[in-house]
């Protein structure tokens, strides 16, 4: 390019005509790139900036949008105590009574010679009466025999963060298994290419099938679970409706998005050992390294990278999960799965809050950011050993 | 997996050789390297068989009778064999048009898929192998779109194709995709850095223009890589459906797709599952084909979007 002779950015008129052809190839993706990417990244920020319904103009409303989001309070809620004598107030079947009083009543029949028992809880206070005004409660926390009140002025999307947060729980016990398939996989089986295929198939297929599947073996009368459940002679766990139980809904489609990952994860995994150098297991084994000794000097240092990198990409994909909850559960029970692209969903699409829905968009579009500078940042790592 | 304890170096010593030391460790070596293999075919036996069972169950409730579905204990084996679930979910209601869907969807994720192929090789060829003033920096522009999570441009991108009168229609689904997406630059960009220097010089001794270059020269041989793109371009086009959902919801059946087919099946056969599965059952099976014909290029889009990151 430096040439004394150059003019301008071009040394002849056909470097110049190939530049042209450069310029007219690569305009498709960057006029993509400024309508889909970088317009809507910057109006998103905008719009997070203004309530807005579709029906009128954007009507500016500075913070309050990313108030409403993020206000969280944490009240303590106390027992109430008797005004007059000061002693804390008891609830024992349908009296309210004084500390003092609690024996005469604790384990008491009901009725003259009914079998069921009194039994006596704190009276709290009311949680309206505690909350800041505006304020709902989120969840209950009991801490150290103390209760205290989450709450905020969006309940559902703190609720939805918890969910989502819940779900990453997966994540390592998914790891861990397609670790050890690929593990498996990698001591010359017979057979490889077949347990390949099967572990690698669901990862390829539309949710939307897989859903309506999960749905059928869930169902809590005919479903093939419950089923099984019962025949291993685990007859309470065989009758748990799954998706339809607030402790259940969550574990139910941790394990199916387990069953449908792990094989995207075990390929990956099985790439990177079979980039680990054969002379460092010949180290090792002079050294006196036994199987867990290779493993934990040679096998799990160089898979690290790898590990990074799953770590990472399977943290996005479950911070995003939407498709699974929305067709199996819709958010249900009681907010118990809904994620929080669903309430973004909802919000957007639904209410048509679109300036609302695109602060929440920008919270968690802010945490993904953050992962995926690093997933990048890794990344150099990773292209490195392969 | 363990290292066997010493005890039982010595009692194999005994019992099966009394021959010097190095055999002895070659007998545990191999020993250890069986209890590994055991233990790895029972591991992967039962992972496989936690993976195939619930696609075996939905084949199986695909093919029974409705009141097959009721039976306690389950049949494994549907008894009698029927069709009449395929026929049923196959058939046009007001509610519910899956032949239909089935064109849609490979209408929409053939076309995006040969869109965003041809936008993106051109722009990977011109990344790749043309000198122009401020190519590094355009790249790395493109880049940063990887690292937007779709979430943040969901609401604006709605707004656009709202303002420009595309919803409910295959627009908003099609047309961006025809620009050409980031990760397909980025990998036709790498394959066509690989080849050799001397073909465009060849092309330019023979006058091709750089258009022609492209054509004629590198993208016959890009196709391992077009392949790749395609199989990887089709699933995702395929499986969609929070797209579909937002563009395409408030439409009429004749415009869903197979993943919003599906989700809205639920409602019109609510707990018939045999009918259901016979749904997900056809749904299934466009990408299993895909995958049969494709299995070698699917292995290679794995390892690249692992390399990818």
């Amino acid at each position: 390019m430096a040439t004394p002779r150059s003019r301008g950015l071009f040394n002849s008129p056909l470097e110049r005509r190939d530049a042209m052809w450069g310029y007219l190839f690569i305009a498709a993706p960057l006029l993509g790139f400024l309508i889909f990417s970088a317009v809507p990244l910057v109006s998103s920020l905008y719009l997070s900036l203004t309530n807005y319904d579709l029906a009128s103009a954007p009507k500016w409303v500075g913070f309050a949008n990313w108030s409403q989001a993020l206000s969280l309070n944490i009240s303590y809620l106390p027992q109430l105590a008797d005004e007059a004598s000061g002693e804390l107030l008891f609830q024992c079947g349908r009296e309210t009574v004084p500390a003092s009083q609690v024996p005469n009543f604790e384990g008491k029949p009901v009725r003259e010679g009914s079998k069921v028992l009194i039994s006596c809880t704190p009276e709290m206070a009311v949680i309206g009466q505690v909350l800041p005004k505006d304020f709902e409660e989120v969840y209950e926390i009991n801490f150290l025999g103390r209760v205290y009140v989450l709450a905020a002025r969006d309940p559902i999307f703190w609720k939805s963060l918890f969910n989502t947060a819940f779900m990453l729980i997966g994540i390592p016990i998914s790891l861990a298994l397609s670790l050890a398939l690929a593990i498996a996989l990698n001591q010359n089986i017979v057979g490889s290419r077949f347990f390949r295929t099967v572990f690698y198939i669901p990862t390829i297929l539309p949710i939307a099938a897989l859903a309506l599947i999960w749905l059928w073996i869930f169902n809590p009368d005919f479903g093939l679970l419950n089923y099984l459940l019962r025949s291993l002679g685990l007859t309470a766990l065989g009758n748990t409706n799954w998706l339809q139980n607030a402790y259940t809904v969550k574990p139910a489609l941790i394990i199916m998005s387990i069953w449908r990952g792990m094989g995207y994860q075990m390929i990956i995994f099985l790439a990177g050992l079979q980039g680990v150098s054969r002379t460092l297991y010949e180290a090792a084994e002079i050294d006196g390294a036994g199987g867990w000794g290779k493993f934990r000097y040679v096998t799990w240092p160089s898979l690290t990278p790898t590990t990074f990198f799953l770590l990472i990409t399977s943290f996005i994909g479950a911070l995003q999960i939407f498709q699974e909850p929305q067709i199996m559960t819709g958010g249900q029970p009681y907010f118990a799965s809904t994620t929080t692209v669903m309430v973004i969903w909802q919000n957007a699409f639904r209410d048509f809050q679109m300036g609302y829905a695109s602060t929440q968009a920008w919270l968690l579009g802010v945490i993904i950011m953050a992962l995926t500078v690093m997933n990048f940042l890794l990344a150099r790592r990773w292209v490195f050993y392969e | 997996m363990d290292q066997p304890s010493q005890t039982e170096i010595t009692v194999d010593n005994l019992s099966l050789s009394p021959s010097p030391p190095q055999p002895v460790q070659q007998i545990t070596k191999q020993r250890r390297a069986r209890i590994g293999k055991i233990i790895a075919y029972i591991l992967l036996s039962l992972v496989a068989i936690a993976i195939l069972l619930p696609f075996f169950w939905m084949l199986s409730t695909s093919f029974k009778e409705e009141k097959g579905m009721f039976v306690i204990p389950p049949q494994w084996l549907p008894n009698p064999i029927t069709l009449a679930n395929f026929q049923k979910i196959l058939e046009k209601t007001p509610q519910t048009d899956l032949p239909r869907a089935f064109l849609n969807s490979f209408f929409v994720a053939i076309t995006t898929t040969l869109g965003e192929i041809l936008a993106s090789t051109l722009a990977g060829f011109a990344f790749a192998r043309i000198k122009f003033p401020g190519k590094q920096m355009l790249f790395g522009l493109l880049l940063v779109t990887l690292m937007i999570p779709g979430v943040v441009t969901l609401i604006p991108g709605f707004i656009l194709f709202k303002w420009l009168g595309w919803l409910e229609s295959f627009k908003p689904l099609i047309i961006p995709l025809l620009f050409g997406t980031t990760f397909a630059v980025f990998l036709s960009r790498q394959f066509f850095a690989t080849l050799p220097a001397e073909l465009e010089e060849a092309a330019k001794i023979d006058g091709a223009n750089m258009f022609q270059t492209y054509l004629y020269i590198f993208l016959p041989l890009a196709t391992p890589i077009i392949a790749t793109l395609f199989v990887l371009g089709f699933i995702a086009r395929w499986n969609d459906y929070l797209g579909p959902l937002i563009y395409l919801g408030r439409a009429g059946i004749e415009n869903f797709t197979i993943p919003l087919a599906l989700a809205s099946l639920q409602g019109t056969y609510n707990l018939k599952w045999t009918i259901l599965m016979a749904g997900s059952t056809l749904a299934l099976l466009p990408i299993i084909i895909l995958f049969f014909l494709f299995q070698r290029y699917f292995v290679e889009s794995i390892a690249i979007t692992g390399i990818k990151g």
